[in-house]
């Protein structure tokens, strides 16, 4: 029959009276639309923060150094911050051990640098607090990536000489030193008189791994002057390492911790007196955690997009009922039952579409806001903003299927004949 | 011939109650016949009115629409005939509320694809041959019911329909406005457009050239006459 010719109701047309049906209607579109509006920029806000926190942490770790491991004591008695950060609790690693590494090692090991460290009282003219002091080797600011801004770190030179020289952190030098400028200026650590030489970067206030309150001595003239004197061989809290190459690290990882082992006398891995952590490893763990937390969220912010969809379920069901006389007399003037289903879908369709561009842009100024308060940058991926838009456009059509496929299959008499 | 009914039975069922508000019609109805359907209030007029426009399905029986069985009919099939062959004009007027008079006009042409130039042209000049140019934009709270009605006659003129049914077309207007509304009836049909007019007014069923008199959902009589 002819009808198969038939065109009916153009997409915009269908659009246009769904607009109308909307605009006639203004607060309890605007009311169903918001459950969709909260979702998307919800879904939008959270996986922005969670994804400028992963990038938060990466950059952290990574500021630390790059194909970084790390020698300290075993895993039972590590510190606080745990072996990879902070070298702290009592000196378990003998000296002898980075010598040794980086002769073995020499292909693979770029950089070494042994950690002993503790607080002493730093003093310059009036000025005098408590900082951490860490005796090292030069190899340090390559390894740590903590070239001085100012100056330069210390030498081989100064550790086989026991030179008093030192490089300060950037706020131990502003503390001190104010505006002036601290290069070859004398400071007192414990008494004991040194030289500036150098004064690192800033590195922000990031807690436990900021460099800002700590000064840098040489090893040797640290274990001299400074550590408590101790009978026999020279030990220090950590040995950091930079690896050649990022994808044998696992690999060098492995292979140190057999050679320390076997320099240790040690058989057993329960037994082992160190461990080789890989700063890899805490990268993965921690953004491990943060994707298992952004997705969480988003799943908690998927829900209340659900929740809206629901709400526009239930506002398409009081309209279908509502417009039962209007649906009853455009079937009588020729509308097809999808011509009907058409122009139902298009309202929910326009409604959440409206409501996932608004709850984008909303998204946006949320995130932002929230990154503010919990000094984040949120980082904008539009791949999970269309994501969420796709999915708001999703919810909103498949709730609103049933309300559009019962108004689609009113028989037109009953229709009419409604009151 | 043009349509014809065939032992049509419409049953209402209320829960346990069974309403027949027809109980068996048969009618044939040529090409060109203008026709009156009489009868007193709650015989089945409107329920017969319906099931010829396709907007109701008997519970027995067969309506054959041009040669074509109706029950087989799918419902996109349906909707193409009233659409394009089916005129309705509704005893309460039936205009979409958010809709100006103009675009009420244009709803059956928008469903049958006429191009939006087109169809605004179109409907300005039905609603030029029904006397209401001036009031296109009005919406239908700011229309008196005959105007109201003339919209929604208008309205079922559209696509120039072989078949204009109307419900009491001339139940709500004054005497003169119901002159009107007849006189225009008339003209389609001598343009050649079949009219079936449900009314109460014997002097409705005079202008037409044949009266069917329904009672308790059966028709009692059907009288033809030469002239209208
Ligand atoms: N949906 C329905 N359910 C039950 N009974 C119905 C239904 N529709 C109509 N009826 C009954 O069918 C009978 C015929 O109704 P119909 O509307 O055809 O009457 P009518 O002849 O048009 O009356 P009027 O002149 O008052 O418009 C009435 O008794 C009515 O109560
Ligand atoms: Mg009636």
């Amino acid at each position: 029959m002819a009808e198969e010719k038939r065109i009916g109701l153009s997409l915009a047309e269908t659009l246009r009276i769904a607009w109308k049906a909307i605009a006639a209607n203004p607060l309890r579109s605007a009311l169903t639309a918001l459950g969709v509006i909260i979702g998307v920029a919800a879904v939008v806000a959270l996986t922005m923060v969670g994804q400028g926190t992963t990038r938060n942490v990466t950059q952290l770790l990574e500021g630390l150094g790059t194909n970084l491991l790390t020698v300290g004591p075993a895993q039972g008695n590590r510190g606080p911050g745990g072996g990879l950060v902070r070298a702290g609790g009592p000196e378990t690693i003998p000296l002898s051990d980075a010598y040794a590494i980086q002769e073995a090692f020499a292909e693979e090991v770029v950089g070494v640098a042994p950690v002993a460290q503790g607080r002493f009282q730093i003093r310059s003219g009036s000025t005098n607090f408590q900082a951490t002091v860490v005796g090292t080797w030069p190899d340090f600011a390559k390894v740590r990536n903590a070239e001085p801004e100012k100056g330069s770190f210390f030498t081989w030179d100064d550790v086989t000489a026991k030179r008093r020289v030192a490089v300060l952190g950037y706020g131990v030098a502003e503390d001190l030193f104010g505006t002036d400028d601290p290069l070859g200026q004398r400071i007192r650590i414990n008494g004991i008189p040194f030289t500036v030489v150098g004064v690192l970067p800033d590195k922000g206030d990031q807690g436990f791994v900021s460099t800002n309150y700590q000064v840098f001595v040489p090893l040797s003239t640290y274990l001299q002057r400074l550590a408590r004197p101790e009978a026999g061989e020279a030990k220090v809290n950590t040995i950091y390492l930079q690896g050649a190459s990022r994808d044998r690290l696992k690999d060098l990882q492995e292979r140190l911790t057999r050679f320390l082992a076997e320099r240790h006398g040690l058989t057993d891995p329960n037994d082992y007196d160190f461990s080789v952590a890989n700063q890899q490893d805490a990268l993965e763990s921690v953004n491990a955690t943060t994707r298992t937390l952004t997705l969480f969220l988003g799943g908690v912010a998927a829900i209340s997009l659900l929740v809206g969809g629901i709400g526009i379920m239930n506002i398409m069901l009081v309209s279908v009922t509502e417009r039962t006389r209007e649906i009853g007399v455009r079937k009588a003037l020729g509308a097809r039952p999808r011509d009907i289903l058409a122009q139902f879908l298009a309202e929910s369709v326009v409604l959440s579409v409206g409501g996932g561009t608004l709850g984008v842009v909303l998204g946006l100024g949320l995130a932002g806001a929230v990154g503010r308060a919990l000094t984040v940058t949120p980082v904008f991926s539009p791949g999970s903003a269309v994501v969420a838009f796709f999915f708001a456009v999703l919810v909103g059509i498949f709730f609103d299927l049933y309300p559009a496929w019962r108004a689609a299959r009113l028989d037109p008499v009953e229709a009419l004949r409604y009151e | 011939m043009l349509l014809a009914l065939k032992g049509i039975r419409k049953v209402y069922r209320m829960g346990d109650v069974a309403f027949p508000a027809l109980k068996g019609v048969d009618l044939e109805v040529e090409e060109g016949e203008m026709l009156a359907i009489m009868g007193p209030s709650g015989s089945g007029k409107s329920t017969l009115l319906h099931i010829l426009g396709l907007l109701d399905r008997p519970t027995e029986g067969e309506y054959v629409l041009m040669n074509r069985p109706t029950s087989r009919l799918a419902e996109d099939e349906r909707a193409f005939l009233r659409n394009r062959f089916i005129g309705f004009v509704f005893q309460a007027f039936f205009l979409l509320p958010r809709l100006s008079a103009l675009e009420n006009v244009e709803v059956p042409l928008a469903y049958a694809g006429v191009p939006p130039g087109t169809r605004r042209r179109r409907a300005l000049e039905l609603l030029e041959r029904v006397g209401l140019l001036e009031k296109a934009n009005n919406l239908p709270n700011q229309l008196s019911g005959g105007q109201r009605q003339r919209v929604a006659i208008a309205r079922a003129l559209a696509l120039n329909p072989p078949l204009l049914l109307a419900d009491e077309p001339t139940g709500a207007l004054d005497t003169r406005t119901g002159e009107e509304v007849l006189a225009l009836f008339q003209a389609l049909n001598r343009e050649g457009t079949t009219v079936v007019i449900v009314t109460h007014e014997p002097h409705v069923a005079e202008k037409t050239n044949r009266i069917v008199r329904v009672l308790d959902g059966e028709i009692v009589a059907d009288e033809r006459r030469r002239h209208g």
